[in-house]
């Protein structure tokens, strides 16, 4: 009771300030270059407010304001103007051209801000770069290599897979890494991301110091990426439609060559031979000349069977305009991907949009933003074994066909005539399982935001926003009668099984912001919001199984023989919040910023609900001083910020003690299942950020340096207990750890050449990272797996027995026991930290080239990586002598053959020593990619005219098309297999491992872009 | 008036948001329930009780939390001489058939460990609540089965980690498991590092809780529920395990469910009949179809492909005449990549089905009966020691010779045994307890005893690989605990 009586003094007071209404007006007027060519896009703010608009295509705007006030004029390349507004409703400008990056728009937590006056590290991409990536399902991935500290990383190939993004390190280890996406203000989950058509996005900003992410209290913590998607221009309807058809294909293996039929049936002849039992029942060794020569003919290309080319196709089209109190942009967008997996249908995707803002009043603007997506997706299985089709293609012996064969090599066929998929040594026909075990997946995805903006006087402002989304998950999967599963574990007597999940989450988001800006003696500014907030998200689902279909054409459970099970269930969490932020700036040269913030938590126990967020930032625009007069220096801006963020992103309940429901025998079950703990709470993170923007010689070359500084505290660990204490994860969730990163990171843009005619610009922007695992529970390691958590040491480094070679005498493998020493032996005991590997990269970004010549254009996009190291399971596998029953690397036959051999591979004598997860494996996952090259050209504008349009851009891209690394097999690795450790479950490392997750490919696309 | 206005509206929607506090006060989990307040009636005790159930079923018939058929109903043959690996399996639980584990090796070693605790736990939570109920049948029922629950939970922790008595001289005093006791203020307390008893207390202890669930417990509780004659039938063996050979005998003598005749043996394996059956964990094929399918660590079939892991042995199978019922109950001939095996049986599934979902036979009346007939060998009385035996070979054998005696009788006692209970989890614990090397045949997989024979032959008596190591994530976060000898 005693805060909430806090919080209404606090907003009484707020009313006890004395409010003057001003006469506002609306000016307009034509913004036009030097030469008085209309400037489209011009941003126009009144000065120390986040009341701002754009120009339109002809150069025009329209803003209400109050005499008095200043308009800030603003444009990439010109320098920025600032006029006072007098007695004229009309204000023309002209804008020079200058360098003057530092001045655009900077959409930040909860407002804009020019980049001049902002204290903040922020990185934007912005829809021109967005478009150069356009196709891509999922608008997450269009982020990589683009923001300095924001890593990127593909999960895996799967057309309409979200990527992991996580900015300036991990800052936690359970509670996730993933930022927090806030798309026209409202807070949207992740995993929806893919479900936004990457057309309608005007920009990206992605907030990185505490500056920023502070404003976003416990969700902060992992940094956000604020989305902003298009509004339209005041002036006629202008539409923009845009096509593009390509293909996709699996990029080549990497560095590695699988075995054909002749060479692996020379491979069980030898190993048989060497006097390996697993080789001596298999065709290789067994079968007389008459088979050989007949298994060596089918020399099956498994990749060749089991994938397509995938089939890409987007289409998009938007309608935007608006007069002086309307504006709106309409968009409609289709996407299909099929995927490269052959037999099954991929992903498609249809969304649509509609912005819209209206003057109601001249001091009540009011708005709409909504979005309906639906998207279809069938998941083939990320597991790691032969229901995986990536699994198959590359454990499937070459020597067996598609079709099983009898004696005489015919192709054995149904009664109905149809040819037998073959089960092959593996005993599971995966083409034939893609068929008969459907996955289906529907999303449909709502999201909207209203927002009114009330100007109270020329001083006070407010901004009311509710926001809401709304995904409703469908999924069916089915075991089809007769079916590959359904003959294994189905029930004879109902053949065919079917599962439908429903899920609903909807989360909602009330926000007000109130808002007071004033200047002084025109060089004091100050301006200071106050935010409350509510949030919650609620969550249900509802599933239901029966088996016994009469037909595997009627998926519906309407139909079914016997209902087997169902169930619904319910989760809810809630924040609310409340803000103050204060921004100061005097004469634009000395910068000032606070922020203190106070989030309730549902998620913690009854003395741990609340915490409180905090910071504080500085800028000092040293080009804005009288002595830089007439420097090379076009900006030159310092800047420090400070501060707090939290994270709270653990299940809900995890303070209390629980009973699990279930069934046993068809009866009722409840099982403890777990020890809460009342204690827990907020995980916060420490962020210091000091940087350097600056452009030189008319912005010729401008660039962004930043070192920060991240300490992630009270991290949610969980601590092992002794299982004897009967606990369902043996663990309890508390808060212990803390971990440190730190870094610089460095962008930089250069025009090489920039004259009427050409422009050649190259920039790019690299992170060098540092992390470190400070503290844990009593100091014990936490040891996951391959990974191990140990105070001092790299987050996730590996933790694996040390390979030391083949000995050159026998053949035997050799290892280094626990204190180094060399020994034959084998043993899980001799687990030992690698220093300095970890599945982090200590440097990583991206770069690119563009050239424009007239009409023409060419850019090249590169993404990299270095110092980050997998485990290559895939590799392990592939030269596995227990796997001599499958299919294997060709360099599975390098092993010992005789003393002195070295270099090799352990003889296969010593199988079950070779064969173990120990540093041999272990590789560099340094890489270098051409992630885009996209060619155009745009007509001119005269013969454009001419044809009654306005713009007709024709455009080739390709992705993935060149790789460069030493790694055996794709380094891109995100997710190593979804049904072994998913990024939901703990423990998840993104990139620790590979394991025939759906691989990257390599695509080429062409388009057209016409607007009229 | 405008502004008026606009204050209002300002106003209220602040108001609005401020009255928020209570709503992330208020919020209760939505499916899970209280333990501290649940158990207030016979209903909800049964409920736990089940728990209990399900938890032993759980890692019995294996579950795919650990990613491997790990069940204590199949591991126990795998690790001896009953089945052979198929090289055309999937190499399932490979390492635990070459006697490779370690410490962190993943499957069995973790599951028991785990999943027997969590079936104590769930026993002691409600053992201590149990005063929530008035005194009375229902009261004492209740108590008799979670006693019983948590003595066979340790039970089947202390025969796999530990020693059994009867193994070799220093068992009794050597490293046994935690037996955690609600009553002794074992529990409560997440952050407890107990330290590991000896054999020898943890079979009192055992022996205790059933000898007192005895007392308790009801004559009937319906399928896959603990009774009297389940606890009886349990002490038969911990006994026997024990040494206590008269009193395997006394609480044989107390149980009351008949042997399967010959006829309805087969049923047995199909649930088709129950007869004969004391103790099972059950599943409810309908409404818990995805449960584990305990029989999929033996084989898995697809059309007429039979895809076995584990086969028997052709020696043991060979050792059964064909005339035994039980031969053809044991295995069928199973078709894969174009060679024929001895497949297992046993767990196929219900009747007509090859799914492997059955539920899982933990103690039939005949291993009670060969209980009794080794008890009395062990003290001499050889006479009633070959009636016994016969009580099972009548309802078996169309004939037999009979008439053992002596060391002849012993062995005919201990072949009658592997032979009815293979494939169900005991000949690990057969040869473990008796001190023995396991021996398997250097026959092949295939049918007629070709093919590849086992990597391991041999696991010598006395060798540390009867024990189970301790799992390794127990040893990270247990400083009092101590590992086996030869980990």
């Amino acid at each position: 009771m005693k805060h909430k009586l806090h919080a209404i003094l606090t907003l009484l007071l707020a009313f006890v300030v004395q409010f003057t209404f001003a006469q506002e007006k609306t000016v307009t007027g034509t913004v036009t270059d030097d030469q008085g060519l209309p400037l489209p896009g011009v941003n126009v703010i009144v000065q120390g407010t986040n009341n701002g608009v754009q120009t339109d295509f002809d150069g025009k705007y329209d803003i209400s304001v109050a005499a008095g006030r200043k308009l800030v004029f603003s444009y990439v390349g010109f320098a920025t103007q600032t006029v006072t507004v007098g007695a004229s409703n009309v204000i023309d400008i002209a804008l020079d051209v200058d360098a003057a990056a530092l001045d655009e728009v900077l959409v930040v937590g909860y407002g804009a801000t020019s980049r001049e006056l902002s204290t903040s590290a922020v990185s934007t991409v912005s829809s021109e770069e967005i478009e150069t990536f356009v196709p891509s399902t999922s608008v997450d991935n269009i982020l990589q290599g683009k923001a300095a500290g924001v890593q990127v990383t593909a999960a895996n190939g799967r057309p309409g897979q979200t990527a992991f993004v996580q900015i300036r390190g991990i800052g936690s280890v359970n509670a996730g890494s993933t930022p927090l996406y806030v798309v026209d203000g409202t807070p949207v989950d992740q995993s929806f991301i893919n479900n936004l058509n990457p057309s309608d996005i005007q920009s990206f900003s992605v907030l990185k110091d505490a500056a920023t992410v502070s404003k976003y209290g416990s969700r902060g913590a992992n940094g956000v990426v604020v989305i902003t998607t298009k509004q339209g221009r005041s002036g006629e309807a202008r539409i923009v439609f845009r096509s593009s058809l390509g293909s996709g294909s699996k990029i080549d293996d990497l560095n590695f060559e699988m075995m054909d039929a002749a060479q692996k049936l020379e491979y069980e002849r030898q190993l048989a031979e060497l006097g390996v039992t697993d080789a001596q029942s298999l065709p290789g060794f067994t079968a007389n000349p008459d088979q050989l020569e007949l298994l060596r003919s089918y020399d099956t290309d498994w990749q060749q069977e089991l994938l397509r080319n995938s089939y890409i196709q987007s289409n998009s089209l938007s309608i935007s305009g608006g007069d002086e109190k309307l504006s709106y942009f309409l968009s409609l967008g289709y996407d299909k991907n099929s995927g490269i997996i052959d037999r099954i249908d991929g992903f498609e995707r249809i969304s649509t949009r509609l912005n819209t803002t209206y003057q109601a009043k001249d001091w009540l603007e009011i708005g709409a933003n909504i979005s309906l997506a639906r998207s279809t997706t069938d998941l083939p299985r990320d597991r790691n074994n032969v229901q995986n089709p990536f699994v198959a293609m590359y454990s499937y012996n070459p020597y067996e066909p598609l079709y099983s064969r009898d004696a005489q090599g015919d192709i054995v066929r149904e009664d109905d005539g149809s040819p037998v998929f073959n089960p092959t040594t593996q005993g599971f026909p995966i083409a034939r399982a893609l068929q008969t075990e459907p996955e289906d997946n529907r999303n449909f995805l709502i999201l909207g935001s209203l927002h009114a903006d009330i100007q109270l006087s020329d001083k006070f402002s407010n901004r009311f926003t509710v926001g809401a989304t709304s995904n409703r998950y469908n999924r069916t999967t089915r075991s089809i009668a007769g079916g590959v599963l359904n003959s294994i574990v189905g029930n004879a007597d109902f053949p065919g099984s079917q599962t439908d999940n429903y899920e609903l989450d909807f989360q909602y988001n009330v926000n007000n912001l109130f808002t007071y800006a004033d200047s002084f003696d025109d060089v004091h500014n100050l301006s200071a919001s106050f935010l409350l907030e509510y949030n919650e998200n609620i969550y249900t689902d509802l599933f239901a199984s029966s088996r016994g279909f009469p037909s595997p054409n009627i998926p519906y459970q309407e139909v079914a023989a016997e209902a087997t099970s169902a169930g619904s269930e319910e989760e809810r969490n809630i924040l609310f919040s409340q803000g103050l932020f204060v921004d100061y700036n005097f004469d634009s040269k000395y910068i000032l910023s606070g922020s203190i913030r106070r989030d309730g938590s549902s998620r913690f126990g009854p003395d741990n609900k609340y915490g409180y967020f905090y910071s504080g930032s500085a800028a000092w625009n040293i080009a804005n001083e009288d002595f830089m007069e007439g420097s090379v220096f076009g900006d030159l801006k310092l800047r420090a910020s400070y501060g707090t963020a939290g994270n709270q992103n653990i299940g809900d309940f995890n303070f209390l003690n629980l009973l699990q429901f279930n069934t046993y025998n068809g009866s009722t079950t409840a099982i403890p299942i777990g020890v809460g703990n009342p204690n827990i709470q907020w995980e916060s993170q420490a962020i210091l950020d000091i940087g350097v923007e600056y452009s030189i010689f008319n912005n010729r070359i401008s660039g962004v340096v930043d070192y920060f500084k991240k300490s992630s505290q009270d991290l949610l660990l969980n601590r092992p207990i002794s299982q004897t204490v009967g606990d369902e994860n043996n663990s309890i969730l508390s808060n212990i750890g803390e971990i440190q990163n730190s870094g610089v990171e460095v962008s930089l843009n250069v025009n090489v050449i920039r004259n009427a005619n050409i422009t050649w610009t190259v920039g790019g922007n690299a992170a060098f990272l540092d992390n470190e695992v400070k503290e844990l529970v009593n100091g014990e390691d936490i040891i996951n797996g391959t990974t191990i958590l140990r105070e001092g040491e790299e987050i996730n480094t590996f933790y694996l027995p040390r390979y030391a070679g083949v000995n050159p005498a026998n053949g035997q493998p050799l290892f280094l026991d626990s204190d180094g020493n060399l020994t034959s032996e084998y043993s899980d005991s001799y687990q030992t930290i690698i220093d300095g590997k970890s599945p982090q990269a200590d440097f990583e970004g991206g770069f690119f080239t563009s050239i424009k010549y007239k009409g023409f254009g060419l850019r090249g996009d590169f993404v990299f990586k270095k110092g980050n190291y997998v485990l290559n399971y895939q590799k392990s596998d592939g030269v596995a002598i227990s796997n001599v029953n499958q299919n294997l690397y060709v360099e599975a036959f390098n092993y010992w053959k005789e003393p002195g051999d070295q270099n090799v591979l352990p003889s296969p004598l010593y199988q079950a020593n070779a064969d173990q997860t120990t540093t041999r494996f272990l590789e560099s996952g340094d890489y270098m990619r051409l992630r885009n090259l996209t060619i155009d050209y745009n007509i001119p504008s005269g013969f454009a005219e001419r044809m009654g349009i306005d713009t007709f851009r024709i455009f080739a891209t390709g992705q993935n098309l060149l790789t460069f690394t030493n790694f055996t097999g794709d380094p891109e690795i995100g997710i190593g297999s979804e049904e072994t450790i998913a990024p939901e479950d703990e423990g998840f490392v993104a990139g620790e491992f590979s394991l025939y997750s759906y691989p990257q490919t390599k695509s080429y696309t062409v388009g057209f872009e016409i607007g009229f | 008036m405008k502004n008026y206005i606009k204050f209002l509206s300002l106003s209220f929607i602040s108001l609005v948001l401020f009255s928020c506090d209570d709503e992330i006060n208020d919020l209760e989990p939505f499916t899970e329930g209280n333990p501290e307040t649940f158990f207030n009636s016979e209903a909800s005790f049964q409920n736990g009780v089940d728990g209990v159930y399900s938890q032993l079923f759980n890692y019995y018939a294996s579950t795919t939390e650990y990613n491997a058929e790990a069940g204590y109903q199949t591991i126990p043959d795998i690790l001896a001489d009953n089945v052979i690996l198929a090289t055309t399996g999937r190499r399932s639980n490979e390492v635990y058939y070459d006697w490779q584990y370690v410490p962190n090796t993943g499957g069995a070693i973790s599951l028991y460990w785990s999943e027997a605790y969590e079936a104590v736990n769930a026993a002691n939570l409600i053992i201590g609540q149990i005063n929530n109920l008035p005194e009375g049948d229902v009261k004492d029922n209740i108590l008799g089965q979670a006693l019983a629950a948590r003595a066979f939970a340790h039970f089947d922790l202390v025969r796999i980690y530990a020693k059994i008595p009867t193994q070799s001289e220093d068992a009794n005093s050597s490293l046994g498991v935690v037996y955690v006791k609600v009553e002794d203020g074992d529990t409560g307390d997440p952050y407890a590092e107990p330290a590991r008893e000896t054999v020898e207390s943890n079979y009192a202890e055992i022996i205790s809780d059933l000898e007192r669930a005895a007392e308790l417990i009801g004559a009937s509780n319906g399928e896959g529920r603990l009774d009297r004659d389940a606890v009886y039938a349990i002490l038969s063996r911990v006994y026997l395990y024990n040494g206590d050979y008269q009193n395997v005998i006394d609480a044989a003598n107390e149980v009351s469910e008949p042997i399967a005749t010959a006829e309805e043996l087969p049923g047995v394996y199909t649930d088709a009949t129950n007869t004969g059956v004391i103790v099972e964990w059950s599943v409810n094929t309908s409404s818990e179809s995805t449960f584990s399918n305990i029989g999929v660590a033996y084989s898995q079939t697809t059309g007429e492909t039979v895809r076995s892991e584990y086969v028997a042995d052709y020696e043991f199978i060979n050792s059964v005449d064909t005339s035994d019922v039980r031969h053809d109950v044991l295995t069928y001939v199973g078709v894969n990549s174009g060679n024929q095996y001895n497949a297992v049986k046993k767990f196929l599934g219900e009747e007509g089905q090859n799914n492997g979902l059955v539920d899982v036979k933990v103690l039939r009346a005949a291993e009670v009966v060969l209980n009794k007939s080794e008890a009395q060998y062990r003290l001499g009385m050889e006479t009633e020691a070959l009636e016994t035996l016969n009580e099972l070979r009548d309802k078996r054998l169309d004939s037999y010779e009979g008439g053992e005696a002596g060391e002849e009788l012993l062995n005919t006692i201990l072949s009658q045994r592997r032979i009815e209970l293979a494939f169900e989890g005991h000949r690990f614990f057969d040869i473990k307890r008796m001190g023995d090397a396991i021996v398997r045949s250097n026959n092949g997989d295939i049918l007629d005893g070709s093919g590849t024979p086992p990597q391991e032959l041999t696991l010598p008596a006395g060798n540390f690989r009867f024990q189970f190591p301790i799992p390794q994530a127990e040893i990270n976060a247990n400083s009092n605990i101590e590992q086996n000898p030869g980990y």
